[in-house]
């Protein structure tokens, strides 16, 4: 077996799946930086990350064997449950600091919208490139609400107070767009 | 409903921004096997990827490496389905291919008993492995808990049982270390595809889950939680009833909590 195919994304869950510790470390090392960025940004808070880098992982330790690569990429579905777990998070925190009186815990944020105090130079430089960084405003902003905030697009349109149908045509632009980066072709209905 | 209407939800369902109630009908017409649907829904999946690989990558602490492989370590290797050997079908055989298959038997036949005596070696060896193993676990779990018992630092908490676990109970060792073991007796069985969930909680902190407990048929069960970070003191520990192992948050009914 050559070292790229070892590295192989679907062949290391394939391994991770027969209970392969190595397999498992190189998937780590190869996708930890994109789960805790992923956490970071919708988290906020270093240590709420960080957990949720460890439960992500493991669950792909425990459930490797449930991943289909007729269902999609071995990134795509990691990335699915990050974002899952990262946004059930979040709203259990949410609903937390709803029900609590202040506790003055100063790694909380009030509003949520920026890092914690102490994140590192590395942290807040989670800043967007590629293809959000060309994508119009207005869309970006609309995929951002639903991606990383899991809101829906009744919730998104009454955050921006904008019609619901505007913010269903930026939502559809701005994936059309992603669309486009990634080489899918615009789908064809039934005649 | 035309179809161009239910691709249009599947993008939105791929990004997770419908309504609950379009949500649920989109759902329903996936189950109708829309391979059109369901293409388009992978195919937004796979697009969608390119947020995150938007963000400036971030590596997180090697603690987290660390904890996560030493928690792997106390694992068992995942289960996975081991398909059962093809069958011979002698039924469908010719009489010529009876007549080649007997010849070969006789030819093989030392290499055959070898075989077997290598078979039955194999599963001497697998019996003992088995054996060895089950004493390594308790063996190690018991040094594990003796280890947190002389620590004068383990705080060691009584959990009262709650509705639907009213008559239940247990005690909770934790050292803020992150490391802890939880003994519990005399809850309900687990509803069949439930699991009974371990949580610390923090103030100000979402509550942390510390893994899946597993109780015998009395109810009885315990489960060792090895270290981990603990920035924020836990003051509460408790054990709820959720549909799976891998919830992040609880959503299930309070089974145990500490008194």
């Amino acid at each position: 077996m050559s070292a790229e195919r070892g590295n192989d994304p679907a062949r290391l869950i394939q391994e991770i799946a027969s209970g392969n510790r190595d397999a498992f470390e190189r998937f780590y090392d190869r996708y930890a930086s994109l789960v805790y960025a992923l956490a970071l940004r919708i988290l906020h808070v270093r240590s709420d990350a960080q957990d949720l880098v460890q439960e992500v992982l493991l669950q792909v330790w425990r459930q490797a064997g449930s991943y289909s690569p007729e269902r999609g990429s071995p990134e795509a579905w990691l990335l699915t449950i990050t974002r899952s777990r990262a946004i059930d998070k979040h709203r259990s925190v949410r609903r937390i600091e709803r029900g609590l009186p202040a506790t003055g815990d100063p790694s909380r944020l009030e509003g949520g919208g920026k890092l914690e105090s102490g994140t590192t130079q590395s942290d807040a430089r989670l800043t967007l490139h590629g293809a959000l960084q060309k994508m119009p405003e207005a869309q970006r902003t609309v995929l951002e609400l639903a991606y990383f905030e899991g809101l829906t697009q009744s919730e998104i349109a009454a955050r921006l107070g904008e019609p619901l149908g505007t913010v269903k045509t930026r939502i559809r632009a701005a994936l059309q767009r992603l669309r486009e980066l990634t080489g899918a072709k615009a789908p064809e209905g039934p005649s | 409903m035309n179809h161009d209407q239910w691709l249009e939800r599947a993008e939105m369902y791929a990004l997770g921004a419908l309504d609950v109630e379009e949500a649920t009908q989109f759902e329903a017409h996936l189950a109708s096997r829309c391979g059109l649907c369901e293409d388009h829904l992978r195919e937004t999946r796979e697009a969608l990827t390119l947020v995150p690989r938007s963000l400036t990558p971030v590596d997180p602490p090697p603690a987290v490496k660390a904890r996560l492989l030493a928690q792997i370590a106390g694992e068992a290797a995942p289960v996975i389905p081991v398909r059962p050997r093809p069958q011979w079908r002698w039924w469908g055989m010719s009489a010529g291919a009876f007549a080649a298959a007997g010849l070969l038997i006789t030819l093989g036949w030392t290499l055959v008993t070898t075989r077997q005596e290598v078979q039955t070696l194999e599963g001497r060896v697998a019996g003992l492995q088995a054996e060895l193993s089950k004493r390594e676990v308790p063996l190690a779990l018991y040094t594990a808990v003796i280890n947190l018992l002389r620590d004068p630092s383990t705080r060691d908490v009584a959990l009262r049982g709650v509705e639907p676990g009213a008559g239940a109970a247990g005690r909770f060792l934790w050292n803020e270390s992150g490391e802890g073991h939880i003994f519990v007796a005399n809850l309900p069985p687990a509803t069949e595809g439930k699991a009974y969930v371990v949580w610390t909680i923090a103030p100000g902190k979402p509550p942390r889950s510390a893994g899946v407990i597993q109780t015998d048929a009395s109810g009885s069960g315990g489960l060792h939680i090895y270290p981990g970070r603990s920035d924020h003191p836990v003051q509460v520990f408790a054990v709820t009833l959720e549909p799976s192992g891998d919830v992040s948050a609880p959503t299930g009914p309070t089974v145990l909590v500490s008194k």
